[in-house]
């Protein structure tokens, strides 16, 4: 590749052949613009099971038949999860009298620190948006409702007059004596602040429901949690608390819950659809093609570049994405009008060195052996972190899930001695 | 260490501006320790030359993981946010990978970190891992002046 200089000045701004492809292929883009500029492609069914219709027309089909279901998005970082929320809240959209509230959690506190109730208090102050949105004024409970339920979200300050206690009396001495029952419980019981929040929602909601309104809650963010605790005590918490209320909820989850010994999801959610990592299978998918097409990859390389960058995103969306990007900003660098093999095979190294990074002997002894043997123990706890960073992929073909390591990993991976 | 692209704050704020304002990025830009100072003014200088923005410079030892939003809030006409991981912070690091939809929505945001401290934020951070836009190994300017690219 040519080296840059400073102040070369340029006949031909190659920029506005770029810019337009690096903005489609944005695999960080707003999804608002993805529907927008239709750069979508619509899977024609369910990619675990060719016979099932696709998920977010599955998703919608159970909120639309079924009120108060509770269904769960499982899958790895980047597989396209909330591209599906985002189309089943699209799909939702076709009855003119359903509510449905999309939500990322991350836009309304910080997923690090948050707690439970927050998904409870996030809805009430949502619907309560809509009310006011679609004309309808809140009575004076709803608006006091409203008031409670942000305190209690964000919290307030108050000042207080500080009284003269005297000397300290510390009072009676108390210690905790709990005596277990003879049934343990399911799920454990709501906490206080989580069922005072249930209830300023619900005097919210009241109206709505009164009138048998369909209303579906689109959770996202939570997948980020990554660590599985951290997600079920949510479930636990703040889903339970909507069971029984008609109000539906979808809800993404992390990728490890699947692989969850205790089968939490399965037996907490009523719906669980799993996208594998990998959207397709990469060695031979139109699909994945299709992706990069509709973004105007044809006009800029030819069929052979776009092959290889589809067999070595592994069919993991996101590194398609990445991939094709990479590939033209090594174009634009060596100020060339079309992308060729040493763009798309310098974008699929750099890919691999990205996985390459942190991987210790105990990680790189369990991708030799799945690539030897095909063995992957998904209950190890350092195979799950390969998964969790999608160094290892799985995949889903004829009723059978298997593994493999990540093709670009898999180019740069040193090769044991 | 592992081979990355190489870039100059030149090249990386080229990219910046090839790409365009209001293009959402997120790089993690790999520094020997000894050239981290150095780096962080070229590439300031170069955004503002370039991109005609002033660079938000923030240190992790500085930053408050809970005021995350303080940070990352978009203020600017170019908004670019330098934040230099300086050491070791976890609770920080979990912020940033807990609300990484947030942050990418900013601007260009450009992580610098030497290579110890970037192997630990990509092992622990699979969210900002999945979400980064590349990861280059970045040398002040005359450190590869007249060298290929």
């Amino acid at each position: 590749m040519q080296t840059d200089t400073k102040s070369r000045p340029v006949a031909f701004d190659r920029r506005r052949i770029y810019r337009p492809f690096l903005d489609r292929l944005n695999p960080i883009a707003s999804l608002r613009g993805l529907t927008d500029g239709d750069l979508i492609v619509l899977r024609d069914s369910d990619p675990r099971d060719a016979s099932q219709p696709p998920i977010h027309v599955a998703f919608a089909g159970s909120a639309e038949l079924s009120r108060g279901t509770q269904m769960a998005l499982v899958g790895g970082i980047g597989s396209g999860k909330t591209t599906e929320m985002l189309l089943t809240h699209r799909l939702l959209g076709r009855h003119s009298d359903a509510i449905n509230i999309f939500v990322d959690l991350a836009d309304y506190t910080d997923l690090s620190a948050i707690n439970t109730g927050a998904i409870l208090a996030t809805v009430g102050m949502r619907l309560y948006s809509h009310l006011k949105k679609v004309g309808k004024e809140p009575s004076d409970e709803q608006k006091s409702a409203h008031t409670t339920l942000r305190e209690l979200a964000f919290g307030k300050t108050t000042w207080v007059e500080v009284e003269d206690h005297g000397e300290y009396d510390e009072g009676p001495e108390m210690i905790r004596v709990d005596l277990p029952g003879v049934m343990r419980l399911r799920f454990p019981a709501l906490r206080r602040e989580v069922k005072v929040i249930k209830e300023l929602l619900l005097s919210i909601a009241a109206p709505l429901l009164e009138d048998d309104a369909q209303i579906t809650l689109l959770i996202d963010g939570l997948d980020r949690l990554i660590r599985a605790d951290r997600f079920r005590e949510f479930a636990e918490q703040d889903l339970q608390a909507l069971r029984g209320t008609k109000m539906t909820a979808i809800i993404v989850a992390p990728l490890l819950l699947w692989y969850d010994e205790g089968r939490f999801l399965q037996e907490y959610f009523d719906l669980v659809k799993h996208i594998p990592a990998a959207a397709a299978n990469p060695q031979d998918s139109a699909f994945l093609r299709q992706v990069l097409e509709r973004r105007g990859a044809s006009e800029l390389m030819d069929r052979m570049e776009i092959n290889a960058l589809a067999k070595h995103s592994g069919g993991v969306l996101r590194d398609l994405l990445t991939l094709a990007r990479a590939a033209a900003e090594y174009a634009y660098r060596d100020d060339k009008d079309r992308i060729g093999h040493q763009h798309a095979s310098a974008a699929i190294r750099q890919l691999g060195n990205r996985y390459l990074v942190g991987l210790g002997t105990n990680h790189k002894r369990l991708l030799t052996r799945l690539s030897s043997f095909g063995e992957f123990p998904t209950a190890d706890s350092t195979a799950r972190e390969l998964l969790v960073n999608r160094q290892v992929l799985e995949y889903f073909k004829g009723g059978r899930e298997f593994f493999a390591v990540h093709p670009a990993l898999a180019r740069v991976l040193p090769k044991p001695a | 260490m592992i081979d990355f692209s190489r870039a100059t704050p030149f090249r990386l704020v080229r990219r910046l501006a090839a790409a365009g304002q209001g293009s959402a990025s997120m790089y993690l830009l790999i520094a020997d320790t000894a050239d981290i100072a150095k780096v962080q003014a070229d590439v300031s200088a170069e955004v503002q030359v370039q991109l005609g923005a002033k660079l938000r410079s923030l240190t992790a030892s500085e930053l408050r993981p809970e005021r995350l939003e303080d940070a990352f809030r978009d203020d600017a006409v170019w908004p670019a946010v330098l934040l230099t991981l300086d050491r070791w912070v976890p609770k920080l690091v979990d912020a940033i990978d807990c609300n990484v939809v947030l942050v990418t929505r900013f601007g260009a945001v450009l992580l610098l970190a030497n290579n110890e401290i970037a192997e630990r934020v990509l092992t622990a951070a699979p969210n900002l891992r999945s979400r980064l836009t590349d990861i280059l190994a970045i040398s002040p300017d005359e450190a590869f002046s007249g060298e290929p690219a």
